[in-house]
């Protein structure tokens, strides 16, 4: 228990959510591209998030013992992710250089997997948790300069 | 100690003890809100205070009954507790869920929990400060 725990937990959180939003932000504009090259079109990321801990998980194999590592030492990114859930929408364009050239789909085009409005929510998202954690920092930050005053 | 048995030091002390507590309870908090999005992440509180008020209440005379007791394993009816025997206590919130991740992590409340948990620090210092003005009134 530090004085500037507080500060590094809550900074963890604006790491994460700082890369989030620049994978939301690399999502959003990618949404036209058809041509990437791995081939086909670009596929949307999401990162994976995880509570960073100070303790390892295998601590008890007993609930809800197990479940609790100490206090915590805030998040951390463990991989930014491909969603290959979403199929690719599909728009009919023929005269696409990346058009399906044969078989059933012909004159279509793979787009990306993006949607707009879930990059939109998800970013307002991962800005007001970047928010939460300033406002955190800024009130740990008072909290000290006030313990600094004492009997002054 | 200097005023090791003073109501004095022991104001001192009960503050001392209780700002430890609101640094740990800020940390806590810190890793909720750093936590807000992730999966099956649950979240954890601090309870003290609680405790805390119950060993001070246990050292006013209260009028219980005093049991007669003539054996030292006897159980008495009214056992005094000493306030530096009571910790801080982490919970683990593990049986709610608020976000289909499993997350239980609520944004607004966490926010609202760190700012109380900001006033009471300061509150603290504040009351620090006011006691040793106290006794810079007398020492003058």
């Amino acid at each position: 228990m530090g004085l500037f725990t507080s500060i590094d937990t809550a900074g963890t959180g604006l790491t994460a959510q700082r890369t989030r939003l620049d994978v939301i932000s690399n999502n959003i504009a990618n949404v036209d591209t058809t041509r990437t090259p791995q081939g086909g079109p670009f596929v949307r990321s999401r990162v994976i998030f995880r509570p960073r801990v100070s303790e390892p998980y295998w601590r008890s194999p007993f609930l809800p013992a197990s479940l609790d590592n100490g206090i915590g030492k805030g998040v951390r990114v463990v991989s930014i992710e491909k969603d290959r859930d979403a199929k690719p929408k599909l728009v009919w364009d023929p005269t696409h250089p990346d058009a399906i050239k044969s078989g059933p789909m012909k004159g279509y085009v793979e787009m990306p997997n993006v949607n707009i409005v879930n990059e939109m929510v998800d970013m307002i998202d991962a800005s007001r948790a970047y928010e939460a954690n300033v406002a955190v920092i800024d009130g740990s930050k008072s909290m000290f300069l006030k313990a600094l005053q004492i009997g002054g | 100690m200097l005023f090791a048995n003073s109501s004095f030091g022991k104001t001192l002390d009960i503050i001392q003890r209780e700002m430890d507590v609101s640094v740990l309870r800020r940390e806590v908090i810190a890793n909720n809100i750093a936590n807000a999005d992730t999966p099956n992440f649950k979240r954890s509180v601090v309870n003290f205070e609680s405790q805390l008020k119950r060993a001070l209440n246990s050292e006013k005379p209260n009028g219980n009954l005093e049991a007669k007791m003539t054996s030292s394993r006897h159980i008495p009816f009214y056992r005094q507790i000493d306030y530096r025997t009571v910790g801080p206590r982490r919970v683990l919130d593990y049986l709610s869920t608020s976000d289909n991740n499993g997350n239980n992590v609520d944004l607004e409340q966490e926010m609202m929990n760190s700012l109380n948990n900001q006033l009471e620090y300061q509150l603290l210092t504040q009351a620090l400060t006011s006691q040793f003005q106290r006794v810079n009134l007398v020492l003058k």
